[in-house]
């Protein structure tokens, strides 16, 4: 199997014919990828809000951010720097260590997990063996955080919010994993890199959306729930709980919620991607396509070409799905916290356990398609 | 005996069951195809124009009937002091004294406090001399609460008008629209709102009642008392 471009390994290589030793270039490369995709991340996040912003306005026949830069593109910049320069307010009779720690416990299992998120072959962090699961033990710290600001900001509708937000990731974390088990059995690891590969056998035919329509859904509706997107944003709504856990806080504090909220919609539009739809994988196959123009894959042309048409596909995959989420919080009502669990338990629940033995049986049956 | 009661129970709670899972996922399928209907209105959404009217540099032109600040004309009026008993709160504050000589009114001051006005338009209605009348001026903020107390100079002053005003761009509101457009931006210019001007729908009633009283007149020879007053 051709390895694509191992920008680790050229990297290391290049430091150590400067004569340092393997151990000092690894060192020396750790750092760069951390650095490139917490940028990534943030850029990441602007886009989303501008996009946010936007795709609401039009929704809503408004115009929408228009006068910090061309289109308001520096909006969320603008936004970011405000945020930046108020004042850090702790209420008097709040827990300050805890309130403090809250909102960092909710930014950084986020960021971590996007240690495993592949834009192609060797462009990721990290290739670790328990990959996707690694995402999941992550993202159940997050609401330990939530509880932590909502109880200690002192304040009603900060508890309430926090005690949402634990019930309902608690709920949805379940139905989110078993779907992720089903493609787990399918693809026989748990990297996403091995994920992604055994979906490029033939193009977008053998992503797994088609084998796996209903984990789709489900793992989708457990995502719009764990990033609290508008119909599950119970914690925040602010008809009911003025601003849920966020009500008390302000500033940087504040802005680390809301980066946290936005990063973590995009790496779940991203977890989708590399999950049901491929990827990196561009719709029709590479290697078919580098035949056609008469290239070998080896070619440092094609292998270039392919790896930014990989990244591209990834981040277009990821921000349709942003857009749809986009779409859904202006087109669904918010549900009641009871529709909430009943969703999750009563229907989320069951059919993904159904799903999961649905796959382990077709696995058994048709080991060809079904990953034997 | 028991084994079939069983057998037969156990079928019945099965099919029960069975109906139970058939009336959910139809539900679940209804939900689904609503959620797909709403977001094709939300998509459909996007595409549309937006409706904003970006206020400092776009302006709506106030219809013609619009209550507006009320002007004032000083020379006209006649300290009759109607305008007062007419306000729901007396608001008009009419400051004249009596000429012995003349025995006549003479007026000193008028003022108006816009900050308690409601601009029901009771005053420019009764007014006999119609020195009052309704202005299109809408832009009546102020940092004083005081400042919004206009004396008979303020009040006879006329506004800039949304259409003279150079740095603004006037649109026209919904009902001014030529039939089937929704859109003032991209207006033609000179082209007619739909419909016919109430002026216009008003003269062509009046044309349309002499015809029949002409026609009453002619046909029964009977003398309309109602309209006989003209």
């Amino acid at each position: 199997m051709n390895s694509g471009i191992d920008l680790e390994m050229s990297f290391t290589q290049g430091v150590q014919n400067l004569g340092l030793s393997h151990e000092l270039a690894h060192l020396l490369w750790i750092p760069l990828p951390m650095l490139l995709v917490l940028v990534s991340a943030v850029i990441g996040v602007l886009v989303t809000v501008w996009l946010e912003r936007k795709i609401s306005a039009a929704a809503q026949q408004r115009i929408g951010p228009e006068y910090a830069g061309a289109l308001g593109i520096l909006q969320p910049m603008a936004d970011g720097l405000k945020l930046l320069v108020k004042e850090d307010i702790i209420p008097a009779r709040a827990d300050s260590v805890l309130f403090t720690v809250g909102p960092i416990l909710v930014l950084v299992p986020v960021i971590l997990s996007w240690l495993i998120v592949p834009f192609g072959q060797n462009l990721l962090i990290s290739n670790v063996g328990i990959g996707i699961f690694l995402w999941i033990a992550l993202s159940s710290i997050q609401p330990i955080g939530l509880l932590m600001s909502g109880y200690s900001s002192n304040n009603k509708y900060s508890l309430l919010g926090g005690l949402r937000a634990a019930a309902q990731s608690i709920s949805y974390e379940i139905p989110l994993a078993l779907a992720v088990l089903a493609i787990v059995m399918m693809s026989n690891s748990l990297s996403t890199v091995d994920i992604v590969e055994q979906q490029n056998t033939a193009g977008f035919l053998s992503w797994n959306i088609w084998r796996q329509p209903v984990g789709f859904i489900i793992f989708w509706i457990c995502a719009l729930a764990e990033c609290e997107r508008l119909p599950f944003d119970l914690p925040e709504a602010e008809e009911e709980l003025v601003a849920g856990y966020q009500t008390e806080y302000a500033g940087m504090k504040f802005a680390l919620f809301y980066l946290a909220g936005y990063i973590n919609l995009v790496l779940s539009a991203l977890l989708v991607s590399v999950l049901y739809l491929g990827g990196w994988g561009f719709p029709i196959s590479i290697d078919w396509f580098s035949s056609l123009i008469g290239l070998s894959i080896d070619n440092p042309l094609v292998q270039i070409m392919a790896g930014s048409i990989g990244i591209v596909m990834t981040i277009l995959k990821a921000y349709l799905l942003v857009f749809l989420a986009i779409l859904l919080r202006w087109t669904t009502p918010r549900v009641r916290i009871d529709q909430l669990l009943d969703l999750g338990w009563k229907f989320l629940l069951p059919i993904s356990l159904v799903n999961l033995l649905v796959t382990a049986s077709l696995k058994l049956a048709f080991p060809m398609t079904f990953g034997g | 005996m028991s084994n079939v009661n069983e057998a037969a129970g156990s079928k019945f709670n099965m099919l029960g069951f069975l109906e139970k899972v058939a009336d959910y996922t139809k539900e679940a399928v209804s939900a689904a195809k609503y959620l797909v209907d709403g977001l094709g209105v939300t998509f459909d959404h996007m595409r549309r124009r937006p409706v904003t009217v970006q206020y400092p540099y776009e302006k709506l032109i106030p219809s013609e009937r619009y209550r507006g600040r009320i002007h004032y004309e000083f020379d006209k009026c006649i300290a009759c002091e109607v305008c007062v008993r007419v306000c729901p709160i007396n608001l008009p504050v009419v400051d004249w004294v009596m000429n012995k000589e003349t025995k006549k009114k003479e007026l000193r001051n008028y003022s108006i406090d816009f900050g308690a006005c409601i601009f029901c338009g009771n005053c420019v209605e009764y007014c006999p001399t119609n020195c009052l009348s309704m202005t299109e001026e809408y832009e009546l903020a102020a940092f004083d609460r005081h400042s919004l107390n206009y004396d008979n100079v303020a009040l006879g002053r006329l506004p800039t008008s949304v259409t003279s005003d150079p740095s603004v761009r006037p649109l026209r509101e919904l009902a001014y629209l030529p039939d089937g457009i929704m859109d003032p931006h991209e207006l033609p210019a000179k082209q007619k709102r739909a419909g016919k001007l109430p002026s216009q729908i008003i003269k062509e009633l009046q044309v349309k009642k002499s015809q029949e009283d002409e026609d009453n007149n002619s046909s029964e020879m009977v003398p309309n008392n109602l309209n006989s007053t003209n």
